[in-house]
Protein backbone atom coordinates (compact mmCIF):
# COMPACT_ATOMS: atom_id res chain seq x y z
CA UNK A 1 0.00 0.00 0.00
CA UNK A 2 3.06 2.57 0.77
CA UNK A 3 4.41 1.06 -2.34
CA UNK A 4 1.34 2.27 -4.76
CA UNK A 5 1.18 5.79 -2.68
CA UNK A 6 4.89 6.45 -3.24
CA UNK A 7 4.86 5.23 -6.91
CA UNK A 8 1.31 7.85 -7.60
CA UNK A 9 3.33 10.94 -6.18
CA UNK A 10 6.26 9.73 -8.67
CA UNK A 11 3.68 9.33 -11.32
CA UNK A 12 2.63 12.69 -10.82
CA UNK A 13 6.49 14.00 -10.90
CA UNK A 14 7.23 12.57 -13.90
CA UNK A 15 4.00 13.60 -15.66
CA UNK A 16 4.79 17.63 -14.83
CA UNK A 17 1.30 17.70 -13.43
CA UNK A 18 2.69 18.89 -9.96
CA UNK A 19 1.68 22.51 -9.83
CA UNK A 20 3.14 23.09 -6.53
CA UNK A 21 6.29 22.24 -7.18
CA UNK A 22 6.43 24.37 -10.49
CA UNK A 23 5.46 27.27 -8.68
CA UNK A 24 7.88 27.11 -5.90
CA UNK A 25 10.82 26.86 -8.56
CA UNK A 26 9.16 29.64 -10.57
CA UNK A 27 9.42 31.84 -7.54
CA UNK A 28 12.67 31.20 -6.63
CA UNK A 29 14.26 30.06 -10.10
CA UNK A 30 12.66 33.32 -12.08
CA UNK A 31 13.04 36.09 -9.25
CA UNK A 32 16.45 37.77 -8.86
CA UNK A 33 15.12 38.21 -5.70
CA UNK A 34 13.83 35.20 -3.94
CA UNK A 35 10.47 35.53 -1.51
CA UNK A 36 8.84 33.61 0.89
CA UNK A 37 10.09 30.89 2.27
CA UNK A 38 13.18 30.69 -0.54
CA UNK A 39 14.73 33.42 1.43
CA UNK A 40 15.89 31.30 3.85
CA UNK A 41 17.66 28.56 2.34
CA UNK A 42 20.87 28.71 0.81
CA UNK A 43 21.98 29.09 -2.49
CA UNK A 44 22.55 25.78 -4.59
CA UNK A 45 26.13 26.56 -5.54
CA UNK A 46 28.18 28.96 -4.39
CA UNK A 47 31.49 29.64 -6.11
CA UNK A 48 33.77 32.08 -4.52
CA UNK A 49 37.25 32.76 -6.45
CA UNK A 50 37.61 29.79 -8.07
CA UNK A 51 40.84 29.56 -9.83
CA UNK A 52 42.42 25.96 -11.46
CA UNK A 53 46.10 25.53 -12.25
CA UNK A 54 46.93 22.38 -14.44
CA UNK A 55 50.64 21.02 -14.37
CA UNK A 56 51.21 20.12 -17.79
CA UNK A 57 54.62 18.79 -19.32
CA UNK A 58 55.20 22.26 -20.84
CA UNK A 59 54.88 24.52 -17.67
CA UNK A 60 51.29 25.28 -16.06
CA UNK A 61 48.23 26.02 -17.29
CA UNK A 62 45.56 28.54 -15.76
CA UNK A 63 42.48 26.75 -16.52
CA UNK A 64 40.05 28.96 -14.33
CA UNK A 65 40.64 32.22 -12.93
CA UNK A 66 38.83 34.06 -10.02
CA UNK A 67 35.38 32.31 -11.35
CA UNK A 68 32.54 33.86 -8.60
CA UNK A 69 28.92 32.66 -9.28
CA UNK A 70 25.78 32.01 -7.35
CA UNK A 71 22.92 29.74 -8.34
CA UNK A 72 19.82 29.65 -6.51
CA UNK A 73 18.17 26.57 -5.94
CA UNK A 74 15.63 25.07 -8.49
CA UNK A 75 17.30 27.58 -11.15
CA UNK A 76 18.85 25.92 -14.40
CA UNK A 77 21.99 27.35 -15.42
CA UNK A 78 24.00 26.72 -18.54
CA UNK A 79 27.90 27.83 -19.06
CA UNK A 80 28.67 28.22 -22.57
CA UNK A 81 32.22 28.91 -24.19
CA UNK A 82 34.83 28.17 -26.65
CA UNK A 83 35.99 24.62 -26.23
CA UNK A 84 39.63 24.48 -23.63
CA UNK A 85 37.99 26.88 -21.28
CA UNK A 86 37.62 25.00 -18.15
CA UNK A 87 33.97 24.90 -18.48
CA UNK A 88 34.10 21.43 -17.84
CA UNK A 89 36.77 21.75 -15.00
CA UNK A 90 34.45 23.99 -13.66
CA UNK A 91 31.39 21.10 -13.22
CA UNK A 92 33.86 18.63 -12.07
CA UNK A 93 34.83 21.19 -9.18
CA UNK A 94 31.25 21.80 -8.13
CA UNK A 95 30.49 17.91 -7.63
CA UNK A 96 33.82 17.72 -5.49
CA UNK A 97 35.21 15.74 -8.11
CA UNK A 98 38.39 18.10 -8.48
CA UNK A 99 39.63 20.25 -6.28
CA UNK A 100 40.25 23.95 -6.93
CA UNK A 101 43.36 25.42 -6.59
CA UNK A 102 42.37 27.99 -4.88
CA UNK A 103 38.55 29.55 -4.08
CA UNK A 104 35.92 27.82 -1.93
CA UNK A 105 32.66 25.90 -3.38
CA UNK A 106 29.67 25.70 -1.45
CA UNK A 107 26.80 23.22 -2.56
CA UNK A 108 23.45 23.92 -0.54
CA UNK A 109 25.27 25.83 1.91
CA UNK A 110 27.56 23.05 2.73
CA UNK A 111 31.38 23.43 1.38
CA UNK A 112 32.66 20.98 -0.66
CA UNK A 113 35.89 18.98 0.37
CA UNK A 114 35.01 15.76 -1.33
CA UNK A 115 32.52 14.24 -4.09
CA UNK A 116 29.10 15.44 -3.56
CA UNK A 117 26.94 12.74 -3.85
CA UNK A 118 23.49 14.88 -3.77
CA UNK A 119 24.06 14.96 -7.16
CA UNK A 120 22.67 13.13 -10.65
CA UNK A 121 25.89 14.07 -13.61
CA UNK A 122 25.88 13.07 -16.99
CA UNK A 123 28.68 13.43 -19.40
CA UNK A 124 29.52 13.36 -22.70
CA UNK A 125 29.86 9.94 -22.63
CA UNK A 126 27.22 8.37 -21.74
CA UNK A 127 29.21 5.46 -19.40
CA UNK A 128 26.59 2.95 -19.73
CA UNK A 129 27.88 -0.53 -18.26
CA UNK A 130 27.86 -2.77 -21.39
CA UNK A 131 27.74 -5.83 -18.78
CA UNK A 132 24.39 -4.62 -17.76
CA UNK A 133 20.75 -4.38 -19.10
CA UNK A 134 19.53 -0.79 -19.38
CA UNK A 135 17.35 -1.04 -16.41
CA UNK A 136 20.46 -2.17 -14.23
CA UNK A 137 22.07 0.57 -15.59
CA UNK A 138 19.34 3.33 -13.93
CA UNK A 139 19.48 0.77 -11.28
CA UNK A 140 22.84 1.35 -10.46
CA UNK A 141 22.75 4.26 -8.74
CA UNK A 142 20.19 2.81 -6.64
CA UNK A 143 22.79 -0.33 -5.61
CA UNK A 144 25.56 2.07 -4.82
CA UNK A 145 23.77 4.36 -3.34
CA UNK A 146 21.74 1.19 -0.92
CA UNK A 147 18.40 2.29 -1.56
CA UNK A 148 14.89 0.53 -1.98
CA UNK A 149 15.52 -1.69 -4.71
CA UNK A 150 11.98 -2.33 -5.04
CA UNK A 151 10.77 1.52 -5.30
CA UNK A 152 13.87 2.10 -7.31
CA UNK A 153 12.99 -0.75 -10.08
CA UNK A 154 9.44 1.38 -10.31
CA UNK A 155 10.69 4.48 -10.49
CA UNK A 156 13.52 3.34 -13.18
CA UNK A 157 10.34 2.18 -15.52
CA UNK A 158 8.22 5.21 -15.23
CA UNK A 159 11.36 7.37 -15.70
CA UNK A 160 12.66 4.51 -19.29
CA UNK A 161 9.08 5.08 -20.25
CA UNK A 162 8.93 8.96 -20.09
CA UNK A 163 11.65 8.93 -22.32
CA UNK A 164 10.27 6.43 -24.99
CA UNK A 165 12.65 3.65 -23.51
CA UNK A 166 9.80 1.57 -21.65
CA UNK A 167 10.53 -1.70 -24.50
CA UNK A 168 14.22 -1.50 -23.59
CA UNK A 169 14.77 -2.25 -20.18
CA UNK A 170 16.49 -5.57 -20.88
CA UNK A 171 18.61 -4.61 -23.66
CA UNK A 172 21.98 -4.18 -23.94
CA UNK A 173 23.56 -0.56 -24.45
CA UNK A 174 25.13 -2.04 -27.75
CA UNK A 175 22.14 -2.40 -28.86
CA UNK A 176 20.57 1.31 -28.76
CA UNK A 177 21.65 4.38 -30.23
CA UNK A 178 23.59 6.61 -29.19
CA UNK A 179 20.22 9.46 -28.38
CA UNK A 180 18.81 6.20 -26.46
CA UNK A 181 21.75 5.65 -24.59
CA UNK A 182 22.23 9.19 -23.49
CA UNK A 183 18.41 9.15 -22.57
CA UNK A 184 19.10 5.88 -20.47
CA UNK A 185 22.01 7.80 -18.94
CA UNK A 186 19.79 10.83 -18.35
CA UNK A 187 17.70 8.12 -16.72
CA UNK A 188 20.31 7.13 -13.90
CA UNK A 189 21.10 10.68 -12.80
CA UNK A 190 17.17 11.46 -12.06
CA UNK A 191 16.29 7.93 -10.48
CA UNK A 192 17.26 9.49 -6.72
CA UNK A 193 15.32 12.69 -6.88
CA UNK A 194 19.25 14.24 -6.28
CA UNK A 195 18.98 17.95 -5.66
CA UNK A 196 21.28 19.08 -8.05
CA UNK A 197 21.62 18.02 -11.37
CA UNK A 198 25.27 18.15 -13.59
CA UNK A 199 25.58 17.75 -17.29
CA UNK A 200 28.58 17.71 -18.98
CA UNK A 201 28.14 18.37 -22.56
CA UNK A 202 25.55 15.37 -22.82
CA UNK A 203 24.47 15.88 -26.02
CA UNK A 204 27.07 16.82 -27.80
CA UNK A 205 27.86 13.46 -29.65
CA UNK A 206 24.48 13.62 -31.25
CA UNK A 207 22.75 14.87 -34.19
CA UNK A 208 20.69 17.93 -34.31
CA UNK A 209 17.39 16.36 -34.50
CA UNK A 210 17.52 13.58 -31.37
CA UNK A 211 19.40 16.81 -29.39
CA UNK A 212 16.23 18.68 -29.73
CA UNK A 213 14.49 16.05 -28.56
CA UNK A 214 16.24 15.13 -25.21
CA UNK A 215 16.19 18.69 -24.82
CA UNK A 216 12.58 18.36 -24.90
CA UNK A 217 12.81 15.08 -22.77
CA UNK A 218 15.21 17.22 -20.08
CA UNK A 219 13.21 20.39 -19.66
CA UNK A 220 9.68 18.46 -19.19
CA UNK A 221 11.66 16.18 -16.33
CA UNK A 222 13.35 18.77 -14.93
CA UNK A 223 10.48 21.25 -14.61
CA UNK A 224 8.64 18.67 -13.35
CA UNK A 225 11.51 18.11 -10.01
CA UNK A 226 12.11 21.33 -7.98
CA UNK A 227 15.35 20.62 -9.13
CA UNK A 228 18.81 22.93 -9.71
CA UNK A 229 20.46 22.21 -13.00
CA UNK A 230 24.27 22.76 -14.43
CA UNK A 231 24.51 22.47 -18.03
CA UNK A 232 27.87 22.54 -19.51
CA UNK A 233 27.67 22.96 -23.37
CA UNK A 234 28.95 24.50 -26.41
CA UNK A 235 25.62 24.97 -27.94
CA UNK A 236 24.31 28.64 -27.80
CA UNK A 237 20.79 27.38 -28.60
CA UNK A 238 20.75 24.57 -26.23
CA UNK A 239 21.74 26.64 -23.37
CA UNK A 240 19.16 29.30 -24.22
CA UNK A 241 15.92 26.78 -25.11
CA UNK A 242 16.86 25.48 -21.54
CA UNK A 243 18.08 27.73 -19.26
CA UNK A 244 16.85 30.56 -16.71
CA UNK A 245 20.53 32.37 -16.97
CA UNK A 246 23.56 31.28 -19.52
CA UNK A 247 26.69 31.82 -18.08
CA UNK A 248 29.60 32.79 -21.07
CA UNK A 249 33.34 31.93 -19.67
CA UNK A 250 36.49 33.63 -22.30
CA UNK A 251 38.94 31.53 -23.79
CA UNK A 252 41.72 30.14 -20.94
CA UNK A 253 42.08 31.32 -18.23
CA UNK A 254 38.21 30.88 -18.37
CA UNK A 255 36.96 33.79 -16.33
CA UNK A 256 33.16 34.73 -16.17
CA UNK A 257 32.64 37.18 -19.30
CA UNK A 258 28.84 37.51 -18.90
CA UNK A 259 25.93 36.40 -16.84
CA UNK A 260 22.55 36.43 -19.57
CA UNK A 261 18.91 35.96 -17.61
CA UNK A 262 16.83 34.21 -20.37
CA UNK A 263 13.35 35.48 -19.97
CA UNK A 264 11.14 32.75 -21.93
CA UNK A 265 8.16 31.05 -20.39
CA UNK A 266 7.84 27.62 -19.24
CA UNK A 267 7.59 24.46 -20.33
CA UNK A 268 9.50 25.71 -23.68
CA UNK A 269 8.70 24.47 -27.07
CA UNK A 270 10.35 23.81 -30.21
CA UNK A 271 8.22 26.46 -31.39
CA UNK A 272 10.06 29.21 -29.44
CA UNK A 273 13.14 29.23 -31.44
CA UNK A 274 11.09 31.43 -34.14
CA UNK A 275 10.72 33.97 -30.93
CA UNK A 276 12.22 36.88 -32.00
CA UNK A 277 13.93 37.27 -28.70
CA UNK A 278 14.96 33.62 -29.01
CA UNK A 279 16.95 35.23 -32.38
CA UNK A 280 18.34 38.33 -29.97
CA UNK A 281 19.60 36.15 -27.20
CA UNK A 282 21.22 33.55 -29.55
CA UNK A 283 22.91 36.83 -31.64
CA UNK A 284 23.89 38.49 -28.02
CA UNK A 285 25.26 35.55 -27.11
CA UNK A 286 27.51 34.45 -30.17
CA UNK A 287 28.72 38.17 -30.16
CA UNK A 288 30.19 37.49 -26.28
CA UNK A 289 31.68 34.01 -27.47
CA UNK A 290 33.35 35.27 -30.61
CA UNK A 291 33.50 38.81 -30.86
CA UNK A 292 33.35 39.69 -34.36
CA UNK A 293 35.78 42.53 -34.97
CA UNK A 294 38.35 40.83 -32.17
CA UNK A 295 41.26 39.20 -33.60
CA UNK A 296 39.92 35.97 -31.06
CA UNK A 297 39.35 32.63 -32.70
CA UNK A 298 37.67 29.89 -31.76
CA UNK B 1 24.60 -12.94 -18.15
CA UNK B 2 24.86 -16.73 -19.17
CA UNK B 3 23.34 -18.27 -22.77
CA UNK B 4 23.86 -22.07 -22.44
CA UNK B 5 21.88 -22.34 -25.57
CA UNK B 6 25.68 -21.58 -27.14
CA UNK B 7 26.66 -24.79 -26.04
CA UNK B 8 25.35 -26.16 -29.34
CA UNK B 9 26.54 -23.90 -31.99
CA UNK B 10 29.71 -24.91 -30.15
CA UNK B 11 30.38 -28.29 -31.49
CA UNK B 12 28.95 -28.33 -35.42
CA UNK B 13 29.19 -24.89 -36.64
CA UNK B 14 31.49 -25.21 -40.30
CA UNK B 15 33.96 -23.08 -38.79
CA UNK B 16 34.77 -25.40 -35.94
CA UNK B 17 34.56 -28.50 -38.27
CA UNK B 18 37.22 -27.10 -41.04
CA UNK B 19 40.26 -27.69 -38.58
CA UNK B 20 38.90 -30.84 -37.73
CA UNK B 21 39.33 -32.00 -41.27
CA UNK B 22 42.41 -30.59 -41.68
CA UNK B 23 43.48 -33.25 -38.62
CA UNK B 24 42.63 -35.84 -40.30
CA UNK B 25 43.97 -35.60 -43.00
CA UNK B 26 47.35 -34.87 -41.78
CA UNK B 27 46.47 -38.02 -39.85
CA UNK B 28 45.60 -40.22 -42.61
CA UNK B 29 49.29 -38.80 -44.34
CA UNK B 30 51.11 -39.62 -42.16
CA UNK B 31 49.14 -42.96 -41.35
CA UNK B 32 49.48 -43.98 -44.94
CA UNK B 33 53.80 -42.51 -44.86
CA UNK B 34 54.20 -45.03 -42.12
CA UNK B 35 52.65 -48.21 -43.66
CA UNK B 36 54.82 -47.69 -46.95
CA UNK B 37 57.64 -47.15 -44.56
CA UNK B 38 58.68 -43.88 -45.60
CA UNK B 39 59.68 -42.97 -42.69
CA UNK B 40 61.09 -45.86 -39.96
CA UNK B 41 58.89 -46.93 -37.37
CA UNK B 42 61.46 -46.11 -34.92
CA UNK B 43 61.89 -42.74 -35.64
CA UNK B 44 58.19 -41.47 -36.31
CA UNK B 45 55.48 -44.25 -34.92
CA UNK B 46 52.48 -44.32 -37.30
CA UNK B 47 49.13 -42.76 -35.72
CA UNK B 48 47.63 -46.07 -34.94
CA UNK B 49 49.95 -47.69 -33.45
CA UNK B 50 50.75 -44.42 -31.13
CA UNK B 51 46.88 -44.95 -30.36
CA UNK B 52 47.27 -48.46 -29.70
CA UNK B 53 49.89 -47.68 -27.05
CA UNK B 54 47.98 -45.72 -25.35
CA UNK B 55 44.80 -48.38 -25.26
CA UNK B 56 47.48 -50.66 -24.04
CA UNK B 57 48.84 -48.32 -21.57
CA UNK B 58 45.45 -46.78 -20.52
CA UNK B 59 45.75 -46.94 -16.48
CA UNK B 60 49.15 -46.10 -16.32
CA UNK B 61 48.62 -43.44 -18.04
CA UNK B 62 45.28 -42.32 -17.25
CA UNK B 63 46.97 -41.92 -13.57
CA UNK B 64 49.68 -40.14 -15.45
CA UNK B 65 47.55 -37.62 -17.11
CA UNK B 66 45.01 -37.21 -14.35
CA UNK B 67 48.36 -36.13 -12.48
CA UNK B 68 49.43 -33.60 -14.88
CA UNK B 69 45.91 -31.85 -15.89
CA UNK B 70 45.96 -31.26 -11.43
CA UNK B 71 49.35 -30.03 -11.47
CA UNK B 72 48.12 -27.88 -14.77
CA UNK B 73 44.32 -26.57 -13.35
CA UNK B 74 45.93 -25.93 -9.88
CA UNK B 75 48.75 -23.60 -11.08
CA UNK B 76 47.06 -22.00 -13.52
CA UNK B 77 44.02 -20.95 -9.98
CA UNK B 78 47.20 -20.06 -8.26
CA UNK B 79 48.79 -18.07 -10.84
CA UNK B 80 45.45 -16.22 -11.65
CA UNK B 81 44.75 -15.26 -7.52
CA UNK B 82 48.54 -14.32 -7.80
CA UNK B 83 47.91 -12.49 -10.93
CA UNK B 84 44.86 -10.68 -10.04
CA UNK B 85 45.51 -9.60 -6.53
CA UNK B 86 49.20 -8.47 -7.46
CA UNK B 87 47.51 -6.15 -9.80
CA UNK B 88 45.37 -4.67 -7.69
CA UNK B 89 48.17 -3.99 -5.43
CA UNK B 90 50.19 -2.23 -8.21
CA UNK B 91 46.79 -0.31 -8.91
CA UNK B 92 45.97 0.59 -5.39
CA UNK B 93 49.06 1.55 -3.70
CA UNK B 94 51.26 3.96 -5.36
CA UNK B 95 54.01 2.84 -3.25
CA UNK B 96 53.79 -0.80 -3.95
CA UNK B 97 53.69 0.31 -7.77
CA UNK B 98 57.22 2.23 -7.72
CA UNK B 99 58.71 -0.09 -4.94
CA UNK B 100 57.75 -3.60 -6.23
CA UNK B 101 56.01 -3.48 -9.54
CA UNK B 102 59.49 -3.10 -11.50
CA UNK B 103 60.96 -5.62 -9.31
CA UNK B 104 58.04 -8.05 -10.56
CA UNK B 105 58.98 -6.91 -14.46
CA UNK B 106 62.42 -7.39 -13.94
CA UNK B 107 62.09 -11.23 -12.31
CA UNK B 108 60.80 -12.21 -15.71
CA UNK B 109 64.12 -11.54 -17.52
CA UNK B 110 65.18 -14.89 -15.07
CA UNK B 111 64.05 -17.88 -16.79
CA UNK B 112 61.80 -19.64 -14.72
CA UNK B 113 62.92 -22.90 -15.99
CA UNK B 114 66.38 -22.28 -14.71
CA UNK B 115 64.41 -21.91 -10.99
CA UNK B 116 63.03 -25.49 -10.94
CA UNK B 117 65.82 -27.16 -9.45
CA UNK B 118 66.44 -24.37 -6.84
CA UNK B 119 62.33 -24.72 -5.85
CA UNK B 120 62.77 -28.61 -6.08
CA UNK B 121 65.18 -28.46 -3.21
CA UNK B 122 63.37 -25.99 -1.35
CA UNK B 123 60.17 -27.78 -1.78
CA UNK B 124 60.92 -31.48 -1.90
CA UNK B 125 59.12 -33.89 -4.81
CA UNK B 126 55.52 -33.59 -4.13
CA UNK B 127 53.20 -31.85 -5.95
CA UNK B 128 53.64 -29.03 -4.27
CA UNK B 129 56.95 -27.93 -6.03
CA UNK B 130 55.11 -28.63 -9.40
CA UNK B 131 52.28 -26.08 -8.69
CA UNK B 132 54.46 -23.56 -7.65
CA UNK B 133 56.60 -23.55 -10.66
CA UNK B 134 53.51 -23.78 -12.84
CA UNK B 135 52.08 -20.83 -10.94
CA UNK B 136 55.46 -18.83 -11.49
CA UNK B 137 55.87 -19.51 -14.85
CA UNK B 138 52.00 -18.53 -15.46
CA UNK B 139 51.27 -15.93 -13.27
CA UNK B 140 52.91 -12.91 -15.47
CA UNK B 141 51.02 -12.70 -18.02
CA UNK B 142 47.47 -12.36 -15.66
CA UNK B 143 49.55 -9.81 -13.89
CA UNK B 144 50.36 -7.48 -16.80
CA UNK B 145 47.02 -7.62 -18.41
CA UNK B 146 45.15 -7.14 -15.09
CA UNK B 147 47.01 -4.04 -14.13
CA UNK B 148 46.49 -2.37 -17.99
CA UNK B 149 42.63 -3.46 -17.60
CA UNK B 150 41.44 -2.17 -14.60
CA UNK B 151 43.90 1.29 -15.95
CA UNK B 152 41.48 1.87 -18.68
CA UNK B 153 38.92 2.51 -16.74
CA UNK B 154 37.63 6.02 -17.92
CA UNK B 155 38.03 8.91 -15.30
CA UNK B 156 34.56 10.12 -15.67
CA UNK B 157 33.12 6.33 -14.72
CA UNK B 158 35.13 7.05 -11.48
CA UNK B 159 33.72 10.40 -10.90
CA UNK B 160 30.07 8.92 -11.90
CA UNK B 161 30.53 6.23 -9.25
CA UNK B 162 32.45 8.96 -6.52
CA UNK B 163 28.89 11.02 -7.36
CA UNK B 164 27.00 7.85 -6.37
CA UNK B 165 28.81 7.81 -3.38
CA UNK B 166 30.17 4.32 -4.23
CA UNK B 167 32.74 2.53 -2.19
CA UNK B 168 35.82 1.48 -3.06
CA UNK B 169 35.39 -2.04 -3.16
CA UNK B 170 31.71 -1.25 -4.96
CA UNK B 171 33.53 0.48 -7.02
CA UNK B 172 36.03 -2.05 -7.97
CA UNK B 173 33.45 -4.91 -7.98
CA UNK B 174 31.33 -3.20 -10.34
CA UNK B 175 33.12 -0.66 -12.41
CA UNK B 176 37.11 -1.93 -12.16
CA UNK B 177 36.94 -5.12 -12.45
CA UNK B 178 34.28 -5.98 -15.01
CA UNK B 179 36.21 -3.57 -17.38
CA UNK B 180 39.59 -5.79 -16.57
CA UNK B 181 37.69 -8.33 -17.67
CA UNK B 182 38.34 -8.83 -21.04
CA UNK B 183 41.42 -8.53 -20.33
CA UNK B 184 42.31 -10.93 -17.52
CA UNK B 185 40.91 -13.70 -20.01
CA UNK B 186 43.42 -12.11 -22.75
CA UNK B 187 46.29 -12.86 -19.92
CA UNK B 188 44.80 -16.26 -18.69
CA UNK B 189 44.61 -17.71 -21.93
CA UNK B 190 48.23 -17.09 -22.48
CA UNK B 191 48.91 -18.24 -18.68
CA UNK B 192 47.27 -21.87 -19.42
CA UNK B 193 49.64 -22.68 -22.08
CA UNK B 194 52.22 -21.05 -20.07
CA UNK B 195 50.90 -23.85 -16.96
CA UNK B 196 51.12 -26.79 -19.43
CA UNK B 197 55.11 -25.79 -19.80
CA UNK B 198 55.52 -24.95 -16.29
CA UNK B 199 53.65 -28.47 -15.31
CA UNK B 200 56.26 -30.73 -17.88
CA UNK B 201 59.23 -28.84 -16.89
CA UNK B 202 58.51 -29.57 -13.20
CA UNK B 203 58.12 -33.52 -14.06
CA UNK B 204 61.24 -33.25 -16.36
CA UNK B 205 63.40 -32.56 -13.61
CA UNK B 206 61.73 -33.91 -10.53
CA UNK B 207 58.83 -36.55 -10.42
CA UNK B 208 57.80 -40.12 -10.41
CA UNK B 209 54.71 -39.64 -11.92
CA UNK B 210 53.22 -37.05 -14.46
CA UNK B 211 53.18 -37.08 -17.85
CA UNK B 212 56.23 -35.08 -18.19
CA UNK B 213 57.87 -37.67 -16.20
CA UNK B 214 56.83 -40.85 -18.98
CA UNK B 215 58.26 -38.35 -21.62
CA UNK B 216 61.50 -38.60 -19.73
CA UNK B 217 61.26 -42.24 -19.30
CA UNK B 218 60.41 -43.25 -22.67
CA UNK B 219 63.22 -40.54 -23.63
CA UNK B 220 65.26 -43.11 -21.75
CA UNK B 221 63.93 -45.87 -23.57
CA UNK B 222 64.25 -44.97 -26.54
CA UNK B 223 60.95 -45.89 -26.69
CA UNK B 224 59.23 -43.63 -29.56
CA UNK B 225 55.78 -45.36 -29.46
CA UNK B 226 55.54 -44.02 -25.04
CA UNK B 227 57.31 -40.65 -26.28
CA UNK B 228 54.39 -39.98 -28.94
CA UNK B 229 51.61 -41.78 -26.19
CA UNK B 230 52.84 -38.92 -24.02
CA UNK B 231 53.03 -35.78 -26.56
CA UNK B 232 49.52 -36.71 -27.90
CA UNK B 233 48.07 -36.82 -24.26
CA UNK B 234 50.27 -33.45 -22.68
CA UNK B 235 48.83 -32.00 -26.67
CA UNK B 236 45.21 -32.86 -25.47
CA UNK B 237 45.22 -31.43 -22.29
CA UNK B 238 46.42 -28.02 -23.22
CA UNK B 239 44.07 -27.34 -26.08
CA UNK B 240 41.45 -28.82 -23.58
CA UNK B 241 42.51 -26.46 -21.41
CA UNK B 242 43.00 -23.71 -23.17
CA UNK B 243 39.25 -24.80 -24.87
CA UNK B 244 37.85 -24.26 -21.73
CA UNK B 245 39.26 -21.59 -20.80
CA UNK B 246 37.69 -20.29 -23.99
CA UNK B 247 34.58 -21.49 -23.14
CA UNK B 248 34.01 -19.24 -19.88
CA UNK B 249 34.93 -16.45 -21.48
CA UNK B 250 32.29 -16.45 -24.52
CA UNK B 251 29.94 -17.10 -21.46
CA UNK B 252 31.07 -14.33 -19.44
CA UNK B 253 31.94 -12.10 -21.49
CA UNK B 254 28.91 -12.06 -23.57
CA UNK B 255 28.69 -8.14 -23.42
CA UNK B 256 32.06 -7.47 -25.12
CA UNK B 257 32.82 -6.53 -28.18
CA UNK B 258 34.85 -9.54 -29.04
CA UNK B 259 31.89 -11.71 -28.85
CA UNK B 260 28.75 -10.70 -29.07
CA UNK B 261 28.24 -10.42 -32.93
CA UNK B 262 29.66 -14.27 -33.01
CA UNK B 263 26.04 -15.18 -30.95
CA UNK B 264 23.23 -13.54 -32.70
CA UNK B 265 22.94 -10.79 -30.68
CA UNK B 266 21.37 -7.79 -32.50
CA UNK B 267 23.96 -4.96 -33.19
CA UNK B 268 22.93 -1.35 -33.16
Amino acid sequence: MNELAWADTRLAAVGGTSDVRQATRFASGRDPSPQGEAIASPPAIELESISKLFRTKNGTVLALDDINLTVEAGEFISIIGPSGCGKSTLLTITGGLVLPTSGKTSVFGAEVRRPVTDVGIVFQKDLLLDWRTVLQNVLLQAEMRGMDMEQAKVRARQLLKSVGLGDFENARPWELSGGMRQRVGLCRALLHDASLLLLDEPFGALDALTRDQINLDLERLWSAESRTALLITHSISEAIFLSDRVIVISPRPGRIIADVRIDLDRPRGLHMRKLERYAEYEDHLRRLIMPSSGGESV
Amino acid sequence: MMDFSRIRTLGLSPSSIAPIVTTVIILVVWQIASAMAWVPEYLLPSPLSIMKTIYIRREMLAVDTLITFYEIVASFLVAMAMGISLAMLVVRSRLFESAVYPLLVMSQAVPKVALAPLILIWFGFGLSPKIIIGALVAFFPILINTVSGIRSVEQDSIFLFQSMGARPWKMFLHLRFPTALPNIFGGAKVAITLAVVGAIIAEFIGANRGLGYVLIIANGMQDMRLLFAALTLISLLAVLCYWVISFIESMVLDWHVSTRGAHGHGTA
